[in-house]
């Protein structure tokens, strides 16, 4: 990716919506840094302003975002799914008493968002699950997957709390890349049978899988224009995408040219 | 009875009460146990109290004997599926070793000693369930294939449009979905049996569905949610006097009390072996004589046929007929090894103990705050099976279930127990469902509230 492009991600309106950004990541003068926090077992994932007011005061350490030393413009970076997992996965890692992989599971069930009522249809129930959950998804104007989730089962709540820290605002291919195996470390109460029915963050996965590659489509997204449409466009486009189902908002996506950033948006990573 | 203060090491919060079992036990044979150098009369010393039917029985399964992660494994899951005993193992390590052979048209040793041993098997359970002939018990897979197997086989052949099938909204799935399947197919009417104030099956309303129409009634014996029983020797009056037959699922009740087909009089009956200590991949239909002749094949193969031509067959007699393929030889034979085991402890002293362990549970479980029980109070007249499915306020029972295993080693089951509809009548998605078997001990539930109890207040914690 160029600079001049990373700039324009980094100063869209969508990005002042909190997702914990890596900066400077993958940038080779930050990387001692970044091998630091890979080890230090206080780091807690920070969730942003998403936290549930009704949860307690967690006392979060750290947060990645302020982990890292802003970097200069230009140099910013967005990390990857594959990244997130495996900080994740590392965190969770860390843990070595099982109870303590449970707690932090429900603290940062605590901090999932909540899901709109008009969201909990049957239509969003993943199956498989032995505890309810409902799993919302949308593309939203940039190609990138949203989701939200709930669920009845705090445990579960956890579980979808950090795939969605993983994976929303991921592009489909990154979705479709995350493999089950890589998060076995978040096992918790399910030894290790990473294909178990009950196991629900497994379930959760496949579900968001399956319904990215329906949203997505086959469709050759390559040939799409990239015309960039004018600001306002975009909140009219969110508008449509976000008040409809997801299947009609597949339609509305694929009728405006929607792939904006350009800089070879490159489907095939 | 001597009131000798009990002095056995592990067992210190045994309650004076608790061993009243005992007391009027009396030692008829002695059981098989694993290890032959051990016998009963070590568990019975001089100056103690014998020990509970639980103590003594857990000798015999050494699978309780281990520990989940960190903690002494405490089994609570026997309605899923139960453990089995030494002797159950050896039986069918013994087939595979010394006589496996393919049986009914070997003339060779080992084919005529598996043979006889695959009979007297079906010998033992027809025994077991005092059926009057073994011919009248059909080994199947499972309880599911054998209502199955009574669901296309005599449902498909006897059921026409209009007629009625009576059903309670508490069945396992297994006596829902075949009558749903063959229902479509022949145009009959499932009726459902709803719950009365008690949470059991309204046994007033269930006289009132009988009528001309109705041609089935499919029925559990105990719930394996509810832990009530039904009056089933009733229904089969109420049934037969309009014609009707009678299917009786006793998966949870063959296990732990003395089932009598003939004094029932039910028309079919079906178990699983995999509950009763027996191995999985086995379990039995019970159907009288008559009914059996009058029924065309289910599944059609080897061994249920008399001869076969290019265009046609004719059939063999039942069981044979409804018996297709090679048999789950050596899981029957040891079937028939956990009929003699159960039959040497004693079915009514089995279910006289697990009364009073169920009664424990119910207590125990009841006086955690917050806990909802499913099912009837115990009393007198209302004797609940050993286990309980329960909610606890606040919490999502596959998250207790999986903290319980977790930190203390406690299974239990959540979900829905394959009783679907039944929830959804009393309006949750799901339940923890902790069940008790013969070789479970008062200590076995203790562990259980203690654990549960912390399980309710980690999750408080995080609220």
């Amino acid at each position: 990716m160029n600079s001049s492009s990373l700039n324009v991600l980094a100063s869209h309106p969508l990005s002042s919506i909190s997702r914990p950004t890596l900066k400077a990541f993958h940038s080779p003068k930050f990387s001692s840094k970044r091998i630091r926090c890979m080890h230090d077992s206080n780091i807690n994932l920070n969730f942003g302003s998403k936290q549930n007011p009704k949860a307690p005061n967690h006392d979060f350490p750290v947060s990645f975002a302020t982990a890292f030393v802003e970097a200069p413009l230009g140099t910013t970076t967005t990390p990857t799914s594959a990244d997130k997992l495996h900080l994740l996965a590392s965190e969770f890692r860390s843990l070595t008493e099982p109870i303590d992989r449970v707690k932090r599971l429900l603290s940062y069930a605590a901090a999932l968002a909540p899901l709109d009522d008009s969201a909990r249809v049957p239509a969003n129930r993943v199956t498989g699950c032995t505890t309810q959950v409902w799993l919302e998804i949308k593309i939203d104007e940039f190609g990138r997957m949203r989701f939200k989730a709930d669920s009845d089962s705090e445990i579960s709540k956890g579980f979808c709390s950090c795939l969605i820290w993983i994976l929303d605002g991921a592009k489909p291919e990154e979705v479709m890349g995350v493999r089950g195996e890589d998060l076995s470390e978040m096992n918790v109460g399910v030894h290790g049978k990473v294909r178990s029915r009950v196991n629900t963050w497994h379930n959760v996965l496949m579900s968001m899988q399956k319904r990215t590659r329906a949203l997505v489509g086959d469709a050759d997204v390559a040939h799409r224009e990239l015309d960039r449409p004018a600001p306002h466009q975009h909140n009219i486009l969110f508008d449509h995408v976000n008040g409809r189902s997801y299947m009609e908002s597949s339609k509305v996506h694929r009728g405006y040219s929607i792939s904006l950033l350009p800089l070879g948006y490159d489907f095939t990573i | 009875m001597e009131g000798v203060a009990m002095k056995l090491p592990s067992f210190k919060s045994l309650a004076p009460t608790a061993i009243s079992v005992a007391s009027t036990f009396s030692i008829r044979r002695s059981f098989s146990f694993a290890r032959p150098s051990s016998s009963l009369s070590a568990t019975i010393t001089a100056d103690s109290e014998p020990v509970s039917l639980g103590h003594r029985a857990r000798k015999d399964f050494r699978i309780l004997h281990q520990e989940v992660n960190g903690s002494k494994l405490v089994y609570l899951d026997s309605a899923a599926t139960s453990q089995k005993p030494a002797a159950v193992l050896e039986a069918l390590q013994n087939y595979y070793e010394f006589y496996n052979s393919n049986v009914h048209r070997g003339i060779h040793y080992l084919s005529a000693k598996a043979t006889d041993e695959f009979e007297l098997a079906r010998k033992k359970v027809a025994r077991f369930i005092n059926a009057s002939d073994c011919r009248e018990i059909v080994f199947t897979r499972n309880a599911t294939e054998a209502i199955n197997l009574v669901a296309y086989s005599w449902g498909l052949s006897n059921l026409k449009p209009g007629d009625e099938v009576i059903l309670t909204v508490a069945e396992h799935h297994s006596c829902i979905v075949p009558w749903q399947i063959v229902s479509q197919k022949t145009g009959a009417v499932l009726k459902f049996v709803t719950l009365n104030e008690d949470e059991v099956p309204d046994i007033d309303m269930l006289r009132e569905m009988i009528s001309e129409k109705t041609k089935l009634v499919a029925v559990h014996h105990v719930s394996n949610v509810l832990a009530s029983s039904l009056p089933v020797e009733e229904i089969v009056v109420w049934a037969h006097d309009v014609g009707a037959k009678v299917l009786v699922d006793a998966c949870q009740s063959v296990p732990h009390m003395v089932v009598d087909v003939q004094k029932l009089n039910a028309d079919f009956l079906v178990a699983s072996s995999h509950k009763m200590c027996g191995p999985t991949g086995i379990g039995f239909l019970y159907g009288k004589s008559d009914l059996l002749l009058a029924m065309p094949p289910f599944l059609g193969g080897g061994e249920m046929i008399s001869d076969v031509f290019l265009d046609h067959s004719t059939y063999a007699e039942p069981p044979s007929r409804f018996e297709a393929g090679t048999p789950a030889i050596g899981e029957a034979i040891a079937l028939g090894a956990a009929c003699d085991y159960l039959s040497d402890i004693g079915m009514p002293k089995i279910h006289e103990y697990e009364v009073e362990l169920a009664n424990y549970l119910y207590e125990k479980l009841s006086s955690v705050p917050d806990v909802r029980i499913y099912g009837p109070r115990p009393s007198e007249s209302v004797r609940r099976a050993a286990l309980c499915s329960f909610n606890v306020e606040g919490l999502h029972p596959t998250d207790l279930a999986t903290f319980l295993d977790q930190q203390h080693g406690v299974a239990i089951r959540s979900g829905h127990h394959c009783a679907q509809p039944l929830h959804r009548y009393l309006g949750v998605n799901a339940s923890a469902r902790a069940s008790l078997y013969f070789y479970n001990t008062k200590e076995d539930v203790d562990s259980f509230i203690v654990a549960l109890a912390d399980t309710v207040s980690f999750f408080n914690s995080f609220k």
